[in-house]
């Protein structure tokens, strides 16, 4: 019989389920991607599988990053502050300097932005 | 502007197109427990901060999806798969990502030849 592998895990729950210890769902994963453009046509199962596994790693690098500034800040609490701060502070993150100068927006009451994507190339 | 906050909604939500805030980012709970996870023991973490975060990460699968499904527009393919996301981490300077999600989705790879070479014995 076959003995359940290191990463069987990976699967519990189908596509549509939860994946691993740090999981992120992956059909709210699918929706966000076929939101980010009209030239989003179809999407493999296992993207949002992969993506789930980058968001972890993006989550926890702007965290850490985040901490470094509110620790520079003499402070034990994560403001979200200190996340615009990182974002400024990190080149690959310069996609971001608009959402978080802007990070009240969606609680003034008016429509949510909907910023355009800007394709960066830096070769 | 409707709140959309209960799922009662949801049909005149998706028949208008509205995207419901829910849909347009990952869970809250999620999100603060991989953040929660990074950090020591003894930090803390605003309310805010995971809401940013939240943005934040929407706005970083938009970024990367469009970037994977322009190089699939390019390839006249109609479907952006693990691969085109790989890529798309590392045209956007994500490299350290791209190659722990390369590694990641060979596993997830091999393990559904494997399901595929050996089903259930009771399915």
């Amino acid at each position: 019989m076959r003995q359940a592998g290191a990463y069987s895990g990976l699967l519990c729950g189908g596509v549509s389920g939860r994946t691993g210890p740090h999981s992120l769902p992956l059909a709210r994963i699918k929706k966000i991607m076929k939101n980010s453009g009209e030239g989003v046509k179809m999407i493999s199962g296992e993207a949002p599988i992969i993506f789930s596994k980058a968001c972890d790693l993006f989550i926890e690098e702007l965290t850490r990053r985040s901490w470094i500034m509110a620790i520079q800040g003499k402070r034990r609490t994560l403001h979200k502050e200190d996340l615009a701060s990182a974002v400024i502070a990190t080149d690959i993150f310069d996609f971001l300097i608009t959402l978080v100068s802007n990070s009240d927006s969606h609680a003034v009451g008016g429509a949510t932005n909907v910023m355009e994507v800007e394709t960066i190339d830096y070769s | 502007m409707m709140d959309n906050v209960g799922g009662s909604s949801s049909n005149i939500a998706e028949n208008s197109g509205i995207i419901r805030e829910q849909d347009r980012l990952l869970p809250i709970a999620n999100v603060g427990k991989i953040m929660k996870q990074i950090l020591p023991p003894n930090a803390k973490i605003s309310k805010e901060s995971k809401e940013t975060m939240q943005e934040c990460v929407s706005e970083f699968i938009s970024f990367v999806t469009s970037e994977a499904s322009e190089k699939c527009r390019k390839e006249r393919r109609k479907t952006v798969n693990g691969d085109d996301i790989c890529w798309a981490l590392g045209s956007l300077g994500f490299d350290d990502y791209a190659e722990p999600l390369r590694r990641y989705l060979q596993r997830y790879r091999e393990q559904e030849l494997d399901r595929a070479n050996n089903p259930p014995k009771r399915g």
